[in-house]
């Protein structure tokens, strides 16, 4: 039974494995990039049926991986994560005839995923407007950089500007003096892939209550000023903090980073200072600062910050992150370390907690499973991700499509 | 609209949760018009004094944080250590339809408030469980904030920094906030599910997990070996139009151009030097990135001429990918902020806007944020819901296992 477990699921004791609750849904994935399409690939991996449309030469995200700012290697991983699972039919959606082959399958369809910017949505025709009379039980969700109205609704968005700079995550997430704090690839648009499933389940339980389908989106602008919510927050009533200071400058020397003696750093998050204030002092070895009137209290530990500093800084800087781990274990102190992914593909706390899976594609043997977990079922396991018009045919017969027809199709350009 | 026809009306919510990103996907479910009770101990969440007990929130007269995670719930404060107050948590999970819980497993098997033994009292309960690093393994029992579980112990904080420089700084509840979001998709997963098989289940997610998804890309390069090192400065960009120039009014211009190919010519027009596309260092994107310093350079020179009102219509003008680091100060008067929906007016004395929750309904709107409760604020009328006498409510908090 155990080896049925969900990754991640349920501790010991297990619990029976049922259909994917996805079962059935045909997705068609109109979208390129990241967002959009790892929303596509979460359904998916709860068995969704996910039809990817991509023009003639493909998504550009299948060059992804040819950018500077991603890690340098032969293999497409970035389009193995976000193909996954996912059959490819390759249509020229600039081409008449490929309109009505879209038709058809928009109405067999439960759910179209979109992120043209809405200018070339509207060029198109691939507007809600457009879409509802063509299958009015649809969920159509929609992916903008900016929104849907006002002055920049037709700016195309990418995470690093729409998610990070516009919200203030990145002005906020640098030390005093240094340059704006940065992103890593894509990691905005897989954020903001959680709401787009949220959305498009919530329209979904819509249509179950109502026999009605609907409109759901949201924008990497509105996810990046929610996950900098609490900044935000105070901002609209007027509060500000000013950048962080270095580590060797902190506001709080017990919520700060210290250098251990293997150069690893460690980040110290006492908030419940003062439950813990003397269990720190026993661990590291001081039991005197405990009675050091500098830092009696809560107030005066924060407010004499550099001098407690100077005190932990050299003490932290004598042993390995691995002694400290030995030192603090039981303590309730919280503390962690600044990880290196080189030590995160093998750490055994990722296997346990289902972050990693298996796959059946040779090229990636493991990837990155999505962060949500269910004690009924397993995300389904990735195979490779489809070549440009991998399953052209196949949809097309599904979608009642007889061989002449489609012959007919590919002769007109339709199909690329 | 009424809210009895939002998507999430009639749904009971049980928040018996902390801090962050567990009440924020209550906070979520609450928008969307589902009854949200938070249990709370007799000490409240603490998360209704983090705004003073951490150093880096933003000081405010008005509680934000707080407002912000618990609008539109309704707080009962049970101990529940005591059982009386045991007994009336079950009367309540009987009648509730998803229970949010985060405490650490430890705690959760003292309370006796794991899956297992909850199942029993509803079989239709959704019971979602939030952890920071995973319902089993070495690490299950450690308490999980979003600084060392979803940022740290990712790998996103030590490749979010410059060459040289110390790891990179993760704003209040940031990663919380994303996490929140994968809660509330599981929890409407086992929705779906529930409405299939009219069973309740388990679902959850983790700190960890979420921080290493939102990582995906390089988390799934190291996966297969290829590893990213740490961001040049600004003045040593891998591509010098992929990088951040200031302006003559000291704001931050990120400038992202993806296609180069197509924009190399709209730049140099763009910022006057129509030139650079004659010369020689800067003719193919290789020539570009090999010489990304001298590019880097010229561009740096070139954006410090003018201010961001002139960039922002300069390379809007010639199409070209760009993006403003906003100051926070910027965000409320944004008016792109309010037509992404992302600012929202508030019933709110002191605290007129809030942030809304990111989904957006064609069919519906979020319910407008009202006041947070005060602790126990709402204890005699829920338990009067569950249909207990004034007496029994009174004997309950003699016994101290209510406030």
């Amino acid at each position: 039974m155990s080896q049925d477990l969900p990754p991640g699921g349920p501790p010991p004791g297990g619990l029976p494995l049922s259909g994917l609750p996805l079962d059935g849904l045909v997705v068609l994935d109109v979208s390129s990039f990241i967002a959009a399409p790892a929303a596509a690939a979460t359904l998916a991996d709860f068995g969704a049926d996910v039809i990817k449309i991509e023009p003639p030469d493909g998504d550009p995200h299948r060059n992804s991986f040819r950018n500077a700012s991603y890690p340098t290697s032969d293999l497409n991983f970035p389009w193995q994560l976000d193909g996954r699972l996912k059959r490819s039919l390759a249509l020229d959606l600039k081409n008449a005839a490929a309109r009505g082959v879209l038709e058809r399958l928009i109405g067999r369809a439960d759910v179209m995923i979109v992120n043209f910017p809405p200018p070339a949505r509207e060029r198109l025709r691939l507007g809600w407007e457009d879409i509802e009379p063509l299958n009015p039980r649809l969920v159509y969700c929609s992916l903008t950089g900016y929104g849907e109205s006002g002055p920049d609704r037709d700016r195309p968005g990418f995470d690093v500007s729409a998610y990070f700079g516009r919200s203030g995550i990145l002005d906020a997430a640098r030390y005093e003096d240094g340059p704006p704090g940065l992103s890593l690839p894509a990691q905005g648009d897989r954020a903001t892939a959680m709401t787009l499933v949220a959305a498009i389940l919530m329209g979904l339980r819509q249509r179950d209550r109502t026999g009605k389908g609907c409109w759901v989106g949201t924008s990497l602008y509105a996810n990046g000023v929610w996950a900098n919510g609490t900044s935000a927050a105070g901002a609209l009533v007027g509060a500000r903090l000013p950048p962080r200071q270095s580590p060797d400058k902190p506001r709080n020397a017990l919520t700060n980073l210290y250098r251990t003696s293997d150069d690893r750093w460690l980040q110290l998050l006492m908030v419940r200072d003062d439950r813990l204030w003397a269990p720190l002092c026993t661990a590291i070895g001081r039991p005197d600062l405990l009675e050091d009137p500098r830092f009696g209290s809560r107030a005066e530990r924060r407010e004499r910050a550099l001098e407690l500093h100077r005190e932990l800084a050299p003490i932290f800087v004598t042993r390995t992150y691995a002694d400290w781990e030995t030192a603090f274990a039981g303590t309730g102190i919280p503390f962690g370390v600044i990880g290196r992914l080189a030590d995160v593909v093998d750490d055994e706390q990722a296997r346990h907690a289902g972050i990693f899976a298996d796959t059946d594609n040779p090229e990636i043997p493991r990837t990155v499973n999505n962060p949500i977990r269910l004690g009924f079922a397993k995300p389904r396991k990735a195979g490779p991700p489809p070549t440009i018009g991998e399953h052209s045919e196949e949809i097309l017969r599904e979608a009642g499509y007889s061989a002449d027809e489609i012959d007919a199709l590919g002769k007109s350009g339709a199909l690329g | 609209m009424t809210e009895s026809d939002l998507p999430l009306a009639g749904l009971r919510v049980l928040d018996i949760s902390s801090f962050i990103a567990a009440p924020a996907a209550a906070v979520v479910l609450g928008d969307w018009g589902a009854d949200v009770i938070k249990v709370e101990g007799p000490d409240g969440d603490p998360n209704r004094r983090i705004m003073h007990d951490s150093s880096n929130y933003p000081k405010s007269e008005v509680n934000y944080p707080w407002h912000m995670d618990s609008r539109n719930k309704r707080s009962l404060v049970l101990d529940l250590k005591l059982p009386e107050a045991r007994a009336a948590l079950d009367r309540l999970i009987a009648v509730s339809d998803v229970l949010i819980c985060n405490f650490p497993p430890p705690v959760r098997d003292k309370l006796k408030l794991a899956y297992e033994d909850v199942k029993p009292v509803n079989p239709r309960l959704i019971y979602a469980s939030l952890t920071g690093y995973g319902e089993s393994g070495p690490d299950r029992d450690r308490p999980g904030f979003d600084a060392t579980a979803y940022f740290a112990r990712s790998g996103l904080l030590d490749a979010q920094r410059y060459e040289g420089g110390p790891p990179g700084v993760p704003g209040p509840a940031q990663g919380d906030r994303a996490t929140a979001m994968g809660l509330v998709s599981a929890i409407l997963m086992a929705l779906i599910h529930r409405m299939k098989t009219g069973e309740g289940s388990w679902v959850g997610t983790s700190l960890l997990g979420n921080g290493l998804w939102s990582c995906g890309v390089i988390a799934q390069a190291a996966l297969v070996g290829a590893f990213l090192p740490h961001r040049p400065p600004p003045e040593r960009p891998r591509s010098a139009l992929g990088n951040i120039y200031t302006t003559s009014d000291d704001r931050w211009l990120q400038l992202t151009i993806v296609r180069e190919d197509k924009m190399w010519v709209p730049l140099c027009q763009a910022i006057g030097q129509p030139e650079l596309t004659d010369d020689a260092r800067f003719v193919t994107q290789a020539d570009r990135r090999q010489h990304s310093a001298d590019l880097a350079a010229i561009l740096k020179h070139a954006f410090a001429q003018r201010d961001y009102e002139h960039w922002r219509k300069a390379l809007a003008d010639n199409g070209i990918t760009f993006g403003v680091i906003s100051r926070p100060q910027d965000v409320p008067g944004d008016e792109q902020a309010v037509a992404c929906g992302a600012v929202v007016e508030t019933a709110i004395d002191g605290m007129p806007r809030t942030l809304a929750n990111p989904i957006r309904l064609g069919f519906a709107e979020q319910r407008i944020a009202g006041p947070s409760p005060a602790l126990g604020q709402h204890s005699d009328e829920i338990l009067g819901e569950l249909g207990m006498s004034r007496d029994e409510i009174a004997r309950l908090r003699q016994s101290g296992a209510l406030r």
